[in-house]
């Protein structure tokens, strides 16, 4: 069992502003390093997410092959993002447990469920479980969640 | 008049209306809920605080999505309003769900000690 040529793919994970890629800091160095041209990451990463509001954090799973040629994938915002929104703040609490630094309500935490329900790793779960999830992402950024 | 929800407790305290000696065709005897909104006569208390139809900020993240609006309670499904509270695991005998979780979290706990302990 030999492995082809040079290393096994490559995987880069990254949060890039939707529709604002750049070949700059922290994009460049992190795909430049394993041999990709960030110009062509760019131009489709911003091509692929021009139907989310710009500046939105997405999550991107970049798969680099040893030939140099890559395939990515983006998921759904992170759920504290869309938790500090909802409760319109900008940073968690330092102190999580003691501090409580914004409320949500229990269907704020429904549509976020429905949000994430689209990803290809939570598609299975029900969405009470992904609730609940949600729930313990609160917690640690001190968001207090009501009925 | 300025309205007393502004005072009220959060839901769900006891159970609701108590009945007294039966009182027919009078109206519907007033809650004990801490809510004292006298004039309005038994009123469900609604199960969420949030009321409906409003903004829900944040969650229009696409491009040109209107605003995410609350629904009415009742199309929630009912899960949601247990969600807060925490799953009892009924014991199954070894090597269930219970003893399972139980050990995790045991083990857990043991490990973030001991590296609170290598941190002194």
């Amino acid at each position: 069992m030999s492995k082809a040529a040079a290393t096994k793919a490559q995987v880069v994970r990254i949060l890039i502003a939707a529709g604002k890629a750049a070949p700059t800091p922290p994009v460049g160095p992190a795909l430049g390093a394993r041999g990709v041209k960030s110009m062509d990451f760019c131009k489709e990463f911003n091509a692929r997410t021009a139907h989310i509001t710009p500046g939105v954090p997405t999550p991107t799973l970049i798969t680099i092959q040893p030939d140099r040629s890559f395939t990515f994938i983006t998921k759904t915002p992170p759920t504290a993002y869309f938790l500090k929104k909802a409760a319109g703040i900008e940073k968690g609490t330092g102190r999580p447990g003691h501090e409580t630094v914004g409320t949500v309500s229990l269907k704020h935490v429904y549509e976020i469920a429905k949000i994430k329900a689209t990803d290809e790793h939570l598609k299975h779960l029900r969405l009470e479980a992904i609730a609940r999830t949600i729930i313990g992402t609160a917690r640690t950024l001190g968001v207090q969640v009501v009925p | 008049m300025f309205s007393l929800r502004a005072l009220r407790r959060p839901p769900r305290q006891v159970c609701l209306v108590r009945n007294y000696a039966a009182k027919p065709g009078a109206p519907a005897p007033p809650k004990l809920s801490a809510k004292a909104d006298a004039t309005v006569p038994a009123v469900e208390e609604p199960l969420s605080s949030c009321a409906p139809n409003t903004v829900l900020e944040g969650l229009n993240y696409l491009k040109d999505q209107p605003p995410v609006l609350a629904l009415p309670d009742e199309e929630y499904p009912p899960w949601l309003w247990d969600t807060l509270k925490t799953i009892e695991l009924v014991d199954d005998g070894p090597g269930g769900k219970a003893e399972k979780a139980r050990l995790r979290r045991e083990n857990r706990k043991r490990i973030r000690d001991a590296n609170f302990m290598k941190m002194q």
